[in-house]
């Protein structure tokens, strides 16, 4: 060309377009991967009964491709959560008052139920950003960022890994890092681990008591190694080995027990001094261990059956807080008329219970080192039955819903009750409905 | 097209990968005969036999045009879509017989775009003058016919015309398309051997070059691409070349291109960051 130095592509590339754009209004995404963002953006609702928490979860994942498989990732989420969550304390044959966590006030919980509190709202905001890419042919190397704020908890992290293809891209290596520094900053201050829940305390009258500082790190490190291998024609086989280290603060800044009657088992009570509000009970912070090591190991097959697709998979995990759990979960996606697919989900979850997991904690007998009432932590199953619908519409557009009922069990290890307790343990048992909906479309 | 036609689905269903057979041998036909210089009941016969009239063309004609005059005015004027009639002075057909001199000297008075009067909608040529889309309609025919199949479905599909393809995506299972280049030195033996294998994930390929049609002329193989301007094969053209773009109309044109730029292929290619693989003569094999 006579000007060498001027390029010519960017007008031929125009002008290409203006070829095939007007002769093609409805071209497929797929088909010109340069210059063109993925979405997909979801709104769940996920709601517990008894009114307990609600999350309402907005969240929005752009993808664009930049050719020869470079490609950004985006990844905006913004939750909202309201309600209340089980506080520790167990159930009283009298009403029991708990000050609340900022140290400012107090709330009541009828005799019988299991105390909730219900100060619990927040607004999360959460923002990822990914960068991956193809080198030396078969290796494809992976990076990102990625931020989360809420107004008592802040995480930043980052990540990395690379994907190696074997044996003519029928077999996957894949190794990922990633590494996040996490910020705690509990409303009223961090408690002490076992501090005694104190007396509501004025904003004038200075420092709620049993707190030592404004915030606490964690860091946590996971790295996972995973193997994909094709299995044939319409089989891919799955495993994850994944380990996971945490250390730092890993206690639940808001979670209390309730001290115990050695011999009965029923709470012990107290009355606040004249003219202050306080608890009417003796209630302690829970204290967790610093550090906690987790390996999982997952494994996933999934068969394509003429068109049904399915997906079973089951994940074995165990750590240092002696919490072992079983997962098996399975899908099966039918495909109904030309572009659509129906997908119902069922998932079922054990695990065993935190050695340091207590029901509540005897008076007068010495503290152990850690403890936590958690029902999280306790002896658990779950399980999750779920139905999903997607449609794929004519300009390749495709937009599902999915509703899906999930209900958790807990169970107290025995050698945790106290006195009478094992006739009158109740755990915060509870059912939760997930309803979401996504919608993928192309720019 | 001149060339077997094939569309790859990559689906476990049969009925869309039925519908994509039909939509893609519809839309290849439907272009086939729109602009073919072969046939005299088409859009293309009708500009040629115009004898100097101006002739009004449709929408998807003009964008032809419109894209033509833009790819001769980059190209300097070395791609033209006027040149074919130059074809009467040369035959590549493998044989020996080197074109006329003066019959090319006399035929370039119909040749070239600047003599044309293209003013959408109405285009007008000189008497004598023809215009054939021969370097562009293949390739845009497989952007065509892609673009229909990823109307009726969501798999992935490849649409190969005579070795100009593109695909919507990668395959299902998520690995790329793999594509053997055929060896430009081989070609004419029964089996093609393939001189590259090259992957895919979405986006297009297109392939010039002189495998199946050269002529011997002055004991020095030559390639099918002219200089319109001199009427003169283009000295040290590649045997072939192969790029990847966006789609296959965009590297189709950069083939073309790369062949017009004779020794300096490679450097425009690799000037204007364009994927590509190129294919030449070992240095000593110019005999044959």
């Amino acid at each position: 060309m006579a000007n060498n130095d001027k390029l010519i592509g960017d007008a031929l590339a125009l002008a290409a377009c203006g070829l095939l754009g007007a002769a093609a209004p409805t071209r497929s995404h797929a088909a010109e991967p340069d210059g063109k963002w993925a979405i997909d953006t979801a709104v769940l609702y996920y709601g517990e009964s008894d009114g307990r928490v609600k999350d309402a979860s907005l969240s929005a994942l752009a993808i664009r491709e930049f050719g020869d498989d470079r490609k950004l990732s985006l990844d905006l989420t913004v939750d909202t959560l309201t309600g209340a969550s089980p506080s520790g304390a167990i159930a009283s044959d009298l009403p029991q008052t708990f000050t609340s966590p900022s140290g400012r006030a107090t709330y009541t919980t009828p005799a019988g139920e299991i105390p909730l509190d219900s100060s619990f709202h927040d607004t999360r905001v959460a923002l990822n950003a990914a960068w991956s890419q193809p080198f030396a042919r078969l290796y494809t190397f992976n990076a990102g960022v990625g931020a989360s704020s809420e107004f008592d908890y802040q995480h930043i992290g980052a990540n990395a890994g690379f994907t190696r293809d074997f044996n003519q891209r029928n077999t996957t290596l894949n190794l990922a890092l990633a590494y996040g520094v996490d910020k705690v900053k509990p409303v009223g201050g961090v408690p002490i681990p076992f501090a005694t829940m104190g007396d509501a305390v004025n904003e004038e009258d200075g420092n709620v008591a049993g707190r030592a500082g404004d915030s606490e790190d964690k860091n946590v490190l996971d790295v996972l190694v995973g193997f994909t291998q094709v299995l044939g024609r319409h089989s891919l086989l799955r495993v994850n080995y994944s380990y996971s280290d945490s250390s730092g603060y890993l206690t639940d800044p808001y979670k209390i027990l309730s001290v115990v009657d050695p011999v009965t088992g029923e709470p012990l009570s107290r009355t606040p001094p004249p003219g202050v509000s306080g608890p009417s009970g003796i209630f302690l912070f829970e204290g967790r261990p610093d550090s906690r090591r987790r390996q999982s190991l997952y494994s996933e097959l999934r068969q394509d059956f003429s068109g049904k697709v399915l997906q079973l998979s089951y994940r074995y995990s165990t750590d240092d807080w002696e919490i072992d759990s079983h997962t098996l979960e399975g899908r099966l996606r039918v495909p109904l008329g030309e572009s659509g697919y129906l997908e119902p989900h069922l998932r079922y979850y054990t695990q065993s219970a935190a050695s340091f997991y207590r029901y509540s904690l005897a008076g007068g007998a010495p503290l152990p080192e850690f403890a936590s009432a958690d029902a999280r932590l306790a002896d658990l199953d779950a399980y999750t039955i779920g139905l999903k619908y997607g449609h794929e519409t004519s300009r390749g557009n495709e937009w599902s819903a999915r509703l899906e009922y999930y209900q958790q069990a807990g169970k107290a290890p025995a050698e945790t009750l106290i006195g009478n307790q094992p006739g009158s343990v109740q755990m915060p048992d509870f059912s939760a409905v997930i309803l979401q909906f996504s919608y993928h479309f192309n720019l | 097209m001149g060339s077997p036609c094939e569309v790859l689905v990559d689906s476990s269903r049969e009925q869309p990968a039925q519908a994509v057979t039909s939509a893609v041998a519809a839309c290849a036909w439907r272009i086939e005969q729109k602009f073919s210089r072969y046939r005299d009941d088409n859009i293309v016969a009708r500009i040629n036999r115009a004898a100097g009239q101006p002739v009004e063309v449709d929408e998807e004609t003009a964008r032809l045009l419109d894209f033509a005059e833009l790819a001769w005015r980059i190209s300097d004027g070395k791609f033209d879509i006027t040149s074919g009639v130059l074809r009467r002075a040369w035959k590549f057909d493998g044989g020996d017989r080197a074109p006329d001199p003066e019959g090319v000297r006399a035929l370039l008075p119909l040749v070239g775009w600047s003599k044309v009067k293209w003013h959408r909608p109405a285009l007008t040529l000189l008497p004598g003058m023809e215009i054939d889309f021969g370097g562009i309609g293949k390739e845009y025919a497989v952007d065509q016919a892609l673009a229909a199949a990823a109307e009726i479905t969501r798999d992935p599909v490849l649409v190969n015309f005579g070795g100009d393809l593109a695909a919507t995506g990668r395959r299902r299972d998520g690995s790329a398309w793999r594509i053997g280049i055929e060896d430009a030195a081989a070609t004419n033996q029964a089996s093609p051997q393939a001189a590259g294998l090259l992957e895919l994930a979405a986006g297009a390929l297109a392939t010039s070059g002189d495998t199946y049609r050269f002529v011997k002329a002055h004991g020095e193989r030559r390639p099918h691409v002219l200089d319109p301007r001199t009427g003169e094969p283009v000295r040290g053209a590649p045997q072939s070349v192969t790029v990847a773009a966006a789609t296959c109309t965009l590297a189709g044109m950069w083939c073309t291109l790369a062949m017009l730029e004779g020794r300096d292929a490679e450097a425009l290619l690799m000037r204007e960051g364009v994927r590509h693989w190129v294919q030449r003569t070992p240095v000593g094999d110019v005999s044959h």
